[in-house]
């Protein structure tokens, strides 16, 4: 159980890995499409292959779990083998590889929720956790199904060549070796360079009470590069990394030019950097990574978790014009090979494309299936885990702004004085108060309307429901970020992605200091 | 029979035997097993009840002069007996590192004795009707708000433990319980906003975790002081910081003070050792032996004993965290590789007296977002509080940042409270700081 509720995003400081080219919003594919087959009979031998279990022993699970009853009960089968480097003054300091596997039981009636694990894949160990869980439920049995149906994936949206427990890390280190030699060159006053590296190999299976039984396998993989910098007796560091659900295909020396560039350039104008004036001034906040203005000031408001309770701050806001008409807010479990991609969520209902907000009105919380049930309409696919110990929620996935009808260069000329915003380390919300913050590690200031001088180390903070409102102009320069983000929410963290246009919020508090 | 500490010794000793039979000079194994249990409750129903096990196996390979770690839940023996020498093999693939050694036996020799007491038998046998009840109790309390919307309330409990072995003599192992009792309430307040506050109070023993109609009160209160709310000043004035809050601001000022960070050249403490780093009002003292404390321990992660270490004494650098391969690479001896228990002793005021001697400024009671430069120490956070008025906390502020550099902040430090917060690893008093820089709305 969490001490503090609060929501929060960062760059996650633990092991990390890989790299994606800029990816425009209007160039994401939807991944392979394939057809639906519904109802196939699930291959005797999947459950072997995968689990080391056998379709019988799931059955039992189901049954134990829905013995007292249920509106929706499943197994969440899980395989996660994560491989980690940490690379560090010219050598390998540290290589990890962390296998976690078992089974999650949830037993749902109504809002109330029944939930045990075992890391034990035996018929025993998952009837004992099956009980535990249905304990949670008071009324008579239901009929377990007679068999488990295999539902194809409605779509493939993180293909890769190679899984990655078929890579070696003879393939890793040369890559390694490569990223830590191109920073160093890029500036004499580079002093040190440390990688972060890590790839996951996922395996998900879901067994409902239903009969339907579906599979995902998930690849996540990515390279985080710090950088400390000596000049002139000062110090700066600065990090920056990529991330994608994909295979080691896809690192070349196009990849890993872009994220040493974006580390080295990071650090370097923090020795010229300083801080703004404190108090309220217009935001611009660059495309890309400013994304995570959308995860703060409206994702999580419009998860319907914390609406179902009447505890967000837009519980009551559906169908209102929140914002100007050019805004258009979507989350998206479908675009290829990013971060936040889900073939389906994790109660097997399929990744989708969900409009939270359309012309400046709100449209659509995101939804699990216990909200999609409170309020009557059809999951969003955004029900999502940690792992197989924990309970599932409504989630972001990709979150990102449609362009708007302005220019980059129009959008900072209109300001006057203010500032503007280019990378970040980390963003909170409190989701009933509305008030959220994220912190910009590098920016510029604003002067007349031209950028004058660099900023750095400045926190941002802002009410939702009143930036939306505030948000007046958006450009026609929509892309999602590249690097690779964690959200944390009730104690469980997932991975995300977002990206947006460059737009100007007319007012927000910034950090900064006042002579 | 339910698995115990001689089932994970044995399940540690036997990884490390299968290591070094696979070709591994060194190993080190540590076997853990934990059980929870968290029932949850919002508003007059019962949300959420969850119970599970948990299991795993961690090594440390020391394989020809190159290192690796591992870990899995995948405990079958065959899978471990493939898993190991897998393992061992993967260790060959890498460099050679001649900063990475097993910790040596003078390291973990005479490791201390004191009794910590981190087992509470009373937290073993708490009962699924308790649970509820403490529930409804702190429901029903933490509801008791004209403006209420919804309250969530929880209990909590864990029991953990592990044992660890190497390949060089090492044995130990560790057991110890915990509680949480809390929840979080909103309320309905001007206008769209809905105000949030939470309260848990926790121990590894079940007799120091405060009635529970009082705790559900107390994070009802957390929510009703932030009704009629408003957006806090720009100024440069002093900041008084709750105990609850006060933990963050210590945490980012330690976070650097280790090896690591000082290898990388990522601390803002790195050439600071013997000197001032904070205003003689700040002593901060690692403590591993604290009876009774979430991180108290005998040994570390890799070991070494246990002992107080003052990390800042009267606001001078004595002591960082050094492991012993950072440590080699620095040339320091090691101390230990990670903070337990932190308290700051020397307070003589509680916050009420304290902000009674500030008369004016920001009271802080809790962050909002903000992150800090590990290597230069600039910060800006988001928080929430109180304006001080006539020495006390007067009208409910947020939607502010403070910003600066944490060595000048902490040279700023005026006194530190005699009331550390007791649910955390961070003992945390009240802080009073001088000329702070505020930013909010416009002058």
């Amino acid at each position: 159980m969490t001490i503090s509720r609060r929501r929060f995003l960062h760059h996650t400081a633990a092991g990390s890995a890989v790299l994606s080219m800029p990816t425009f919003l209007q160039a994401c594919g939807h991944g392979t499409q394939q057809r639906v087959v519904t109802g196939a009979p699930a291959g005797a031998n999947v459950f072997a292959e995968w689990f080391g279990i056998g379709q019988e022993d799931v059955k039992a699970g189901l049954a134990a779990l829905t013995r007292h009853g249920a509106d929706q009960a499943e197994l969440y089968f899980q395989h996660r083998r994560t491989s980690s480097i940490v690379f560090q003054d010219g050598i390998v300091a540290r290589a990890s590889t962390n296998i976690d596997q078992g089974v999650g039981l949830r037993c749902v009636v109504g809002d109330q929720t029944g939930y045990a694990f075992t890391e034990e894949l035996t018929r025993d160990a998952m009837e004992a956790a099956a009980h535990t869980a249905a304990s949670i439920a008071r009324g008579s049995a239901v009929v377990a199904p007679e068999e488990l149906r295999r539902q194809e994936l409605a779509g493939q949206h993180y293909r890769v060549e190679v899984p990655w427990r078929d890579v070696g890390i003879d393939r890793k280190l040369p890559i390694l070796r490569r990223a830590a030699a191109m920073a160093r060159r890029r500036d004499p006053a580079i002093s040190k360079v440390e990688l972060w590296w890590n790839d996951v190999d996922e395996r998900v299976m879901i067994a409902d009470m239903h009969g339907r039984l579906v599979l995902d396998e998930r690849p996540m993989a990515r390279l985080y590069v710090n950088v400390t910098a000596e000049k002139d007796g000062q110090r700066n560091s600065n990090t920056a990394n990529i991330a994608a659900r994909r295979g080691i295909e896809w690192i070349g020396d196009e990849e890993l030019e872009q994220v040493t560039r974006q580390a080295v350039e990071r650090t370097m104008v923090l020795f010229e950097a300083g801080r703004p004036p404190a108090g309220e001034m217009p935001v611009v906040l660059a495309s890309g990574p400013s994304g995570i203005l959308l995860h703060e000031a409206i994702g999580h408001g419009m998860e319907a978790d914390f609406n179902r309770k009447g505890t967000s701050i837009y519980a009551e806001m559906i169908g209102e014009k929140v914002a100007e008409d050019f805004v258009t807010i979507v989350d998206d479990g479908t675009l290829a090979h990013e971060r936040g991609a889900l073939n389906v969520d994790d109660e097997g209902n399929p990744g989708q494309r969900t409009v939270l907000g359309e012309g400046g009105q709100l449209r659509s919380y995101m939804h699990d299936a216990i909200s999609a049930r409170h309020y009557g309409v059809a999951p969003t696919g955004s029900g999502r885990r940690q792992s197989f110990r924990h309970v599932v929620m409504p989630r972001m996935r990709c979150t990102f702004m449609e362009d708007g009808p302005h220019s980059r260069e129009e959008i900072i000329a209109a300001v006057g004085n203010g500032i503007l915003a280019e990378t970040f380390t980390n963003g909170q919300v409190q989701i009933g108060a509305g008030d959220y913050t994220f912190y910009i590690k590098n920016g510029w200031l604003i002067e007349g309307g031209r950028l004058t001088r660099p900023i750095k180390d400045i926190n941002i903070i802002g009410n939702g429901p009143e930036t939306l409102r505030r948000i007046t102009m958006a450009a026609d320069d929509g892309r999602l970020d590249t690097g690779g983000w964690t959200c944390g929410k009730n104690g469980q963290t997932v991975p995300v992605s977002q990206g947006i246009p460059t737009v100007l919020v007319s007012q927000l508090t910034v950090g900064g200091e006042n002579a | 029979m339910p698995e115990g500490l001689e089932d994970l010794r044995a399940r540690a000793a036997e990884a490390v035997e299968l290591a070094t039979r696979a070709g591994a000079q060194d190993a080190w194994g540590t076997a853990s097993k934990e059980r929870s249990v968290e029932v949850e409750y919002r508003d007059d129903i019962l949300e959420k009840v969850q119970e599970s096990t948990t299991r795993g196996l961690s090594l440390r390979l020391w394989v020809d002069g190159r290192y690796s770690t591992h870990r899995t839940t995948d405990l079958r023996p065959a899978s471990l007996r493939s898993f190991i020498p897998e393992a061992v093999a993967l260790t060959r693939a890498l460099e050679e590192d001649r900063f990475r050694h097993i910790t040596p036996p003078e390291l973990y020799a005479e490791r201390p004795t004191d009794a910590l007491d981190l087992v509470s038998g009373a937290v073993q046998r708490v009962t699924p009707e308790q649970r509820i009840d403490w529930c409804q109790e702190m429901v029903e309390a933490a509801r008791a708000h004209e403006r209420i919307i919804s309250a969530t309330v929880g209990v909590s409990t864990r029991e953990g433990m592990f044992a660890a072995a190497s390949s060089n003599g090492f044995s130990g192992d560790r057991e110890s319980t915990s509680v949480w009792c809390g929840g979080e309430v909103t309320l309905r307040g001007e206008g769209e906003r809905r105000p949030e506050g939470y309260h848990w109070a926790g121990s590894t023993h079940l007799e120091e975790v405060p009635g529970r109609a009082a705790i559900g009160a107390r994070a009802l209160a957390q929510a009703a002081r932030r009704l009629g709310s408003t957006k806090g000043p720009t100024a440069r004035t002093t900041m008084v910081v709750e105990p609850r809050a006060a933990g963050h601001l210590l945490r980012r000022l330690i976070g650097p003070a280790n090896a690591g960070s000082f290898s990388q050249e990522r601390s803002f403490f790195l050439g600071k050792l013997g000197e001032a780093v904070a205003s003689d009002e700040l002593t901060l003292i690692d403590d591993p032996l604290m009876a009774r404390g979430f991180a108290s321990r005998h040994f570390d992660g890799e070991g070494i004993r246990s002992r107080r270490l003052p990390l800042v004494e009267a606001g001078v650098l004595r002591n960082i965290y050094v492991d012993t391969y950072h440590g080699r690479k620095i040339d320091m001896a090691p101390t230990t590789g990670s903070r337990s228990n932190l308290s700051v002793p020397g307070g003589t005021k509680d916050l009420a007296e304290l902000l009674a001697d500030a008369e004016r400024g920001i009271l802080v009671t809790s962050w909002l977002g903000g992150n800090a430069d590990t290597t230069t120490g600039d910060f800006s956070f988001g928080l929430r509080g109180h304006l001080i008025e006539n020495g006390e906390a007067g009208a409910p502020v947020g939607e502010m940042n403070v910003t600066g550099n944490l060595l000048t902040l902490f040279s700023q430090l005026v006194a530190v409270g005699n009331d550390p917060w007791p649910y955390s690893t961070v003992r945390a008093p009240t802080l009073v700081f001088e000329d702070v820089q505020f930013s909010g709305a416009a002058a």
